[in-house]
């Protein structure tokens, strides 16, 4: 830590926030606040002389509150940069630091908080977690007994630089315990409070067990566990290790710990569920390993930052197995615990990964993105007219899309993805995506629904999930009827409903909508989008009493390929059953209604093109020379 | 392949209200050390080990443990369990299969003398578990026909609420061999308490 505050390129700020972060990947502009710690940095070098007359005494958060601290302080002795803070609150103004500062003129109490903008290249967030409070679990009486202490105030009891040098005490007579039991689980893998296992826990009970009993070899170790879970190298053989020191594992979750009001001694009722038998042992001392919880404040971090969240609060990566340390913003990383939990290997790891990643883009001139991005004629959008819509920056997952009022919404083209979902939610088709434009896939199902299209399922898949199970199928030689014809779109986002209309309106027997399962969308919310949309053309073709199972909706993974072919051939089914002058009429009868649905579609630039080009295609098709593949 | 649907009697029960997450159940103890009737009444009482049955398809050894029959609903184990499973709610799904399939419960449960019965009624009012119900007979009685208490033998904990209350001594719990070692007991436990409250 001292060494990276004094590397030349290393720049530690303290004491600062980050308040709004604007721009996009490489091009970040952001504004810090620096509190005011009413002591110049420059000046301060950390003596100490303030501290050491200042008369006010509060809490130190920095020992959990188990040791007092001047209102003149630094977090802890190790603290980098070493520069005191005098807190504010606190502060009673006596001004005797600013005489023991002397000739170094260091403390200026008219300092304010500074707001600086600063350009930055690319970001990572690590923000860590908290620690969960046990004083909600009202069985386990935290905070009611002074002898049941949570697991970090046993770090700083049983710490040589702590409040006690390491002594082992208990809070209620300050007698070393000679009975000790730690509980694993408060508060994690609890549904009351948080579902999540807290990851490290098991091990860190265990390491502090080893070091207790190796400071204290009289002290009587008794671990409660519902499950101890050791799968990373070493583990299980420091495991054994505690066993073999006389360390005692209880199978079974504490129900109530009580006191004796006399001797402050604890009671633990447990079922030890290896025995089948209810346990009431005594103790003199507990500790709570308590569960780890993400940062109070990650509701806001995750605002400014525009990250979302995975359930629970913690940082959602873009790909929870190929890119875990990437946030869904490009040039946002994610390292260690904020993104979800990590012991230290685990940590340093993931750091060590978001610096390489963070360094690609420092090291680049340029920064290549996928051409696929979404793009907007301004003269169809409507928000350049002064009206109001936003419904394409609603839409997308990446916040890419800049809203302004009098102005055509703009596409941030760092940020954009490429889903599709604006471009198929714009009420006024004014949005278009490279290489996916309307004209493109219009083109495409005219020339797949050339031939008896009421004979043909047409399939509009996702290019992650869907395409991938259908690819599967094939190369899995499932059957699947012959009839499927599909196209390729990047999420199930840009499935427009006048693709689905023209579709129909085109003749085509069934129509599929398939994407990616809603927790696999590789655009964070994209496959919501898409879903919505789906079940309102559901709804909305049962009001037009079309057959059942005519339209349909899927979500089928990449690993799905038998699901696929089931689906085709259910399909195929569907159609099947219907007698053919039956489904004819139905078509006939659909047609006008589609046609003046999808209107706005044959409108777009392109569109005269993508005919004459899907003629040319059929064509080319139908020639000889072209089906013997000549 | 698929299981034919109500086969097992975890299929069956995970249908009925408040039986949904009987599958959730991690084995931590909680239920157990959390249970006064476990821990006071009946140590072979065990809920935890019940729902392992459940989850192993043990149909018959669900249906004669004591397990369903002693719980009280008091819910202590449904405040504390971490998996938030309504356990008094699937203690008394199994009670309820049990019965059906001709199970009955090992619980000395009220009796009803019919011979004495007058149909007051105060036996229905004051039961806790609702498991007593008047039933008309075909035997007229100033104008209208005689009531006559019903005890619910599913629904019954043998608490003796009825008994104590009933003005005729017609109804009583069933099996009465050992109420002089239970007033011995009771005795000395009351001069204790008196005697811990003067200290």
């Amino acid at each position: 830590m001292v060494d990276a505050a004094r590397h030349p390129k290393i720049d530690v700020r303290t004491f600062t926030n980050v308040e709004r972060v604007e721009g996009y990947v490489g091009n970040f502009k952001v504004q810090l606040r620096e509190k005011a710690r009413h002591v110049l940095a420059d000046r301060c070098n950390g003596c100490g002389e303030c501290s050491k007359v200042c008369p006010i005494e509060v809490p130190n958060y920095f020992e959990m509150n188990l040791a007092p601290r001047k209102a003149a302080y630094v977090a802890m002795s190790q603290s980098v940069p070493l520069r005191y803070t005098i807190d504010e609150n606190a502060c009673i103004h006596c001004y005797k630091c600013v005489d023991a500062c002397g000739a170094l003129e260091a403390i200026d109490f008219s300092q304010e908080d500074k707001l600086i903008w600063e350009d930055i290249g690319s970001i990572v967030v690590a923000t860590g977690f908290n620690h969960f409070d046990p004083s909600v679990i009202p069985e386990y009486g935290y905070s009611r007994y002074p002898n049941v202490i949570t697991a970090m105030e046993m770090e700083r009891l049983n710490n040589s630089a702590g409040p006690t040098t390491g002594n082992l005490i208990r809070p209620s007579d300050q007698k070393n315990p000679q009975r000790l039991a730690i509980i694993n689980c408060v508060g994690s893998r609890d549904k009351r409070f948080n579902p999540w296992c807290s990851n490290f826990c098991c091990m860190y009970a265990i390491k502090n067990a080893v070091l207790l009993k190796q400071m204290n070899p009289t002290l009587e170790i008794s671990i409660y566990y519902m499950d101890i879970r050791t799968p990373s190298k070493g583990y299980e053989e420091f495991y054994d290790r505690a066993r073999g020191m006389g360390i005692r594992f209880i199978q079974g979750r504490p129900s109530l710990i009580t006191e004796d009001p006399q001797t402050k001694n604890l009671f633990i009722h447990s079922e030890d569920i290896t025995l089948g038998k209810i346990s009431e042992l005594e103790y003199d001392m507990v500790m709570l390993n308590q569960a780890a919880v993400p940062q109070p404040d990650v509701d806001s971090v995750s605002s400014v930052l525009n990250i979302t969240q995975s359930p629970g609060g913690w940082f959602m990566e873009y790909h929870p197995k190929l890119r875990p340390v990437d946030s869904p913003t490009d040039g946002i990383f994610l390292a260690g615990a904020c993104q979800g939990l990590k012991d230290i290997p685990s940590s340093v790891s993931s750091g060590l990964a978001t610096a390489s990643r963070a360094g690609r883009i420092l090291h680049s001139d340029e920064w290549e993105i996928e051409p696929i991005i979404a793009q907007v004629w301004e003269d169809r959008c409507v928000m350049a007219d002064g009206k109001i819509c936003g419904v394409c920056a609603r839409a997308c997952p990446y916040g890419a899309i800049i809203i302004e009022e009098g102005k055509a919404a703009s596409v941030t083209v760092a940020k954009c993805h490429g889903c599709g979902g604006c471009v198929a939610e714009c009420p006024h088709n004014a949005i278009t995506q490279m290489h996916f434009t309307d004209a493109q896939v219009f083109s495409q199902m005219r020339a797949l629904l050339a031939e008896n299209p009421q004979e043909k399922i047409f399939a509009f898949r996702c290019h992650w999930c869907s395409y991938g199970g259908a690819d599967l199928a094939g190369t899995s030689h499932f059957d699947y009827s012959a009839n499927e014809r599909g196209i390729r779109v990047m999420c199930s986002a840009r499935m427009d409903p006048d693709f689905i209309y023209e579709a129909f309106r085109l003749g085509a027997g069934a129509v599929l909508y398939s994407g990616c399962h809603p927790q696999d969308c590789h655009y964070i919310t994209g496959q919501k989008v898409g879903a919505t949309r789906a079940d309102r053309l559901q709804k909305l073709f049962e009001k037009l009493e079309m057959t059942p199972g005519r339209f349909r909706i899927e979500w089928i993974s990449a690993a799905e390929g038998d699901k696929y072919s089931r689906v085709i051939n259910e399909m195929q089914k569907v159609i099947d059953a219907i007698p053919h002058e039956q489904l004819m009429t139905e078509i006939e009868r659909l047609k006008p209604e589609m046609e003046k649905r999808a209107r706005r579609m044959y409108e777009t630039p392109g569109m005269d093109k993508a005919v004459t080009y899907s003629d040319a295609m059929v064509k080319a098709i139908n020639t000889k020379e072209v089906k013997n593949g000549a | 392949m698929e299981h034919e649907k109500g086969s097992t009697l975890r299929d069956t029960l995970i249908a009925l209200p408040g039986c949904e997450k009987v599958d959730m159940c991690f084995s931590c103890g909680t239920c157990v050390s959390r249970c006064p009737i476990q821990q006071k009444i009946e140590p072979a009482y065990n809920p935890r080990r019940l729902l392992k049955m459940i989850a192993l398809n043990m149909q018959a050894d669900s249906f004669s443990s004591i397990t369903p029959y002693l719980c009280s609903a008091c819910d202590l184990c449904f405040e504390a369990c971490p998996q938030e499973i309504h356990i008094s709610a699937i203690l008394n799904g199994v009670k309820k299969l049990a019965l059906e399939a001709g199970f009955s419960t090992p619980l000395n449960i009220a009796k009803v003398d019919n011979l004495t019965c007058v149909g007051c009624g105060f036996c229905e009012k004051v039961c806790p578990y609702q498991a007593i119900t008047l039933k008309e007979t075909n035997v007229p009685l100033r104008g209208k026909n005689l009531l006559i208490a019903e005890v619910d033998s599913g629904k019954c904990m043998a608490c003796g609420a009825c008994s104590a209350i009933c003005r005729s001594n017609s109804i009583e719990l069933q099996a009465r061999e050992h109420s002089e070692e239970v007033i011995e007991t009771m005795w000395s436990w009351l001069e204790t308490t008196e005697m811990s409250a003067e200290k």
